[in-house]
């Protein structure tokens, strides 16, 4: 049964080639759109290279101090000192590693210019994230203690830095604003979409020019707090907001007196989006708002123009309901009929939207627009466009085949 | 006519309703679009107020050194003034144009408040970038030696604080006094709207102003910058030396306002693709199921222009409901002021979007109506 139907639809596709067209091009194109933007939704705060224990892995990343009259407010990255003191000491937690945030630099060569972003680290940052070494190892708690100025570098500083790439660099000396480093591993480059690994240069926190000793509160520095399991993390947050709270207030920072001090360890994405959840309700309600709109738009206006289309071609098949209906068939089977062949062409141009969304990915990924993406179409990914694609060929038959088994007999045949 | 046209439509209302949806959908798509667009090409428009070629920003950073940051600083820049490849040299904030930092401040004059970005600099600054002073003069060292702190305004904050009063020599917070007006000054570039903004002299011994400007002359390349980088890091043991030409910053802050403006007109332009094929395709069954109609009108002695025009006619009266509709919802934004935008711009933008609208379906009714028009009554009424 299900077999014939497909034929008919099938047939059907192949009668009108231009209403076939128009039909595939609005599925196509917006399973596309969305695929495409589920992908980088998933590049964006998927656990990816290097940072695949995302799911399992605390950020802190923004300390606020503001003072009692709420006048003057202060926000940003942490002091080494105040990390150690309050997240790397927690108990609860597998691993915890104190990294500098954003920080870039200038690297010459000849008369070429290298623009690079640097990261100071602890030893701990390379078991935290999953580098994959190309050369050499990451530096260790020895070479933090002695000082030593070495550094890891990226393939892509590598290329861009030394004559000839291909020899290996272990044991080559690198120079950045006047200092000299001895290079000690070269890493896999991550995208620039991930700041909290994201670098071409990794120092020891006790390189020269990483302002480690700052003695205040903020200062250039986040953690990355690694649990066990998932689990474990309401746990880790318990313990870490119980060292919080034995900081006695208020603070002097810069001369300031701060009266409320917040600092959170957040599963990834809500770093970024803590502000507009948490903050007043006619900012969350605009958010909110604009991302409805946008989805309503992109997936509504097809489906729209989709149901549109089918119910004005439903009178080409007038003859043959009338013919079904004469003989018997009720209601439900003609509708059931109606709405799989609907997804039987939804699934043909989710078919298509799957190759095109290939393409565009691969254009994203090689086009240098985000250096280092890596964009893929992961099962995830696939799930979601599956349902997606249900969900359409379901909203765009189901008026139609309702308008189609109110058809009356009589008057089907009659043409 | 429009009566008739009405009483038609109306007899098909259950039909129309989806097209009506649809032409309404596709006109709140294009007013978006349309006031991203009309909000930035009218930035656009408006002067940036300095040029940014071949000016470099120098970024110092004292890390751990404390000691006499003043005088290094200083030293810094007159180190800088003397190579002979460098045009001009000055020492602003860390806000230099384009960066991604700002700084802002309220500022009141007679009970009239603005919120101005604020940039600290010094004498030079105006030089350096060009800008052109319309009234008074860009302050000077030899002329701050009073208790106020000499300041220059753009044209915004004049209006907006002074209206139409002369603004030279004016106290503003017991601390600033105006000497001088210049006319627009977007530091995020071409894309910002010309907000108000002050620059305000800086002392010379002030800690916290670690950025240079370098105006260099035109051809000068890398291998003078790592020169410059290597003798100011050597001067400044632990000192962070970073160089930033404005026009990769600008670069940048360009490519932050238009990736998204892109991204949504390549979305929207094939949403409207796909609306145009859509209703082209709905139009033309409708007029092949209304070849009797037509057939009869024609054997009655109508013309095949007034075929077609009453077709297109349909389709307008059809996207007139559906505008006034997307009115309704696109008139709350100006009316709330929901962002911050001039209404102005919003009216651009709707009459923008009626425009493409009504082009769409003309565009899409033109076809099949000719063909409507091009019907034979004899072989449309044989077939009924």
């Amino acid at each position: 049964m299900l077999l014939n139907y497909i034929k008919i639809a099938w047939k059907v596709l192949l009668r009108h080639p231009f209403y076939t067209f128009i039909t595939l091009f609005g599925i196509s194109l917006t399973l596309t759109v969305l695929m495409v933007l589920t992908s980088f939704l998933d590049h964006l705060i998927g656990s990816h290279y290097p940072e695949t224990k995302r799911d399992r892995t605390l950020y802190v990343m923004q300390m606020h101090l503001q003072d009692s009259s709420r006048t003057s407010s202060s926000n940003g990255p942490m002091s080494f000192k105040f990390l150690t003191d309050y997240a790397k000491s927690l108990k609860t937690a597998e691993r915890v590693t104190i990294t500098t945030f954003i920080n870039s630099s200038n690297a010459y060569v000849g008369s070429q210019k290298i623009k690079l972003n640097t990261k100071f680290t602890d030893a701990d940052f390379w078991q935290v994230t999953s580098f994959e070494f190309l050369e050499g190892k990451p530096y260790n708690e020895q070479n933090i203690a002695n000082g030593d100025n070495v550094a890891v570098i990226t393939d892509d500083f590598k290329k861009h830095y030394f004559e000839n790439s291909s020899e290996p660099v272990v044991g080559k000396d690198v120079e950045i604003e006047n200092i000299h480093y001895k290079v000690i591993g070269v890493v896999k480059a991550s995208p620039v979409t991930r700041p909290f690994t994201y670098a071409d240069v990794f120092f020891p926190y006790t390189a020269p020019k990483s302002n480690y000793q700052g003695t205040g509160m903020r200062g250039g520095y986040v953690a990355m707090i690694l649990g066990k399991d998932k689990a474990d993390l309401p746990a880790i947050q318990e313990e870490f907001q119980s060292h919080i709270d034995r900081i006695p207030l208020p603070i002097i920072q810069d001369g300031t007196k701060f009266a409320v001090m917040d600092v959170k360890s957040v599963p990834y994405l809500e770093n970024f989006l803590g502000s507009i959840l948490n903050g007043n309700p006619g900012m969350k309600a605009i958010f909110f708002g604009i991302i409805f709109f946008v989805l309503f738009m992109l997936m509504g206006l097809p489906a729209i123009n989709l149901v549109n289309i089918n119910v004005s071609r439903i009178m080409e098949r007038a003859s043959e309901i009338g013919i079904r209906k004469a003989f018997g068939a009720p209601i439900r089977t003609l509708m059931w009929q109606f709405i799989v062949e609907n997804i039987f062409i939804t699934f043909i141009g989710g078919a298509i939207a799957l190759i095109l969304t290939f393409i565009v990915i691969h254009l994203i990924n090689t086009s240098g627009m985000i250096a280092y993406a890596d964009l893929t179409i992961n099962l995830y990914v696939f799930v979601i466009s599956i349902v997606v694609c249900l969900l359409f060929g379901l909203l765009s038959g189901v008026l139609p085949a309702l308008r189609m088994s109110k058809l009356n007999i009589a008057e089907a045949l009659k043409s | 006519m429009i009566s008739h046209l009405l009483k038609l439509i109306w007899n098909k209302k259950k039909a129309h309703a989806l097209l009506i949806v649809e032409i309404w959908a596709s006109f709140m798509v294009l007013f978006g679009l349309a006031t991203l667009i009309v909000v930035n090409v009218r930035n656009y428009r408006e002067p940036m107020g300095f040029t940014y070629e071949n000016v470099w920003a120098v970024g110092l950073k004292s890390n751990q050194d404390t000691v006499a940051i003043a005088e290094k600083l200083q030293r810094v820049t007159q180190r800088l003034k003397a190579y002979p490849e460098v045009e001009s040299v000055s020492r602003m904030s860390s806000n230099f144009p384009f960066s991604a930092n700002t700084m802002n401040n309220g500022i009141e004059y007679n009970k009239r408040k603005v919120m101005a970005d604020f940039y600290a600099t010094d004498e030079n600054f105006a030089k350096t970038l060009d800008i052109a002073v319309t009234e008074g003069k860009w302050y000077q060292y030899a002329d701050s030696v009073g208790k106020y702190t000499p300041l220059v305004i753009n044209q915004k904050v004049k209006e907006e604080l002074f209206e139409n009063e002369n603004p030279l020599g004016k106290i503003i917070g017991e601390k600033f006094k105006v000497v001088g007006v210049v006319n627009t000054f977007k530091s995020k570039g071409e894309f910002m709207s010309d907000k108000p903004a002050v620059f305000e002299l800086f002392k010379p011994d002030a800690t916290w102003n670690d950025t240079v400007l370098v105006k260099v002359k035109p051809g000068t390349d890398a291998v003078f910058e790592a020169k410059l980088v290597k003798e100011i890091a050597a001067m400044m043991t632990g000192w962070n030396v970073e160089v930033d030409y404005l026009t990769d910053s600008r670069k940048n802050q360009h490519n932050l306002v238009l990736v998204p403006i892109i991204i949504a007109l390549i979305v929207s332009s094939f949403l409207l693709i796909n609306v145009a094929l859509g209703l082209f395709g709905v139009l033309n069954l409708s007029i092949a199921k209304r070849r009797g109609e037509i057939g009869l009108r024609r054997a009655l002695g109508a013309t095949g222009n007034g075929i077609s025009t009453q077709f297109i006619g349909e389709i307008w009266v059809l996207a007139t409901f559906a505008l006034l509709i997307g009115l309704l919802f696109a008139a709350q934004f100006p009316l709330l002021n929901v962002f911050d935008v001039k209404s102005g711009t919003y009216v651009t933008a709707i009459l923008i979007a009626m425009l493409i609208i009504y082009g769409i379906v003309t565009l899409c009714a033109f076809f099949p109506s000719r063909q409507a028009a091009g019907i034979q009554p004899a072989t449309a009424l044989h077939e009924e």
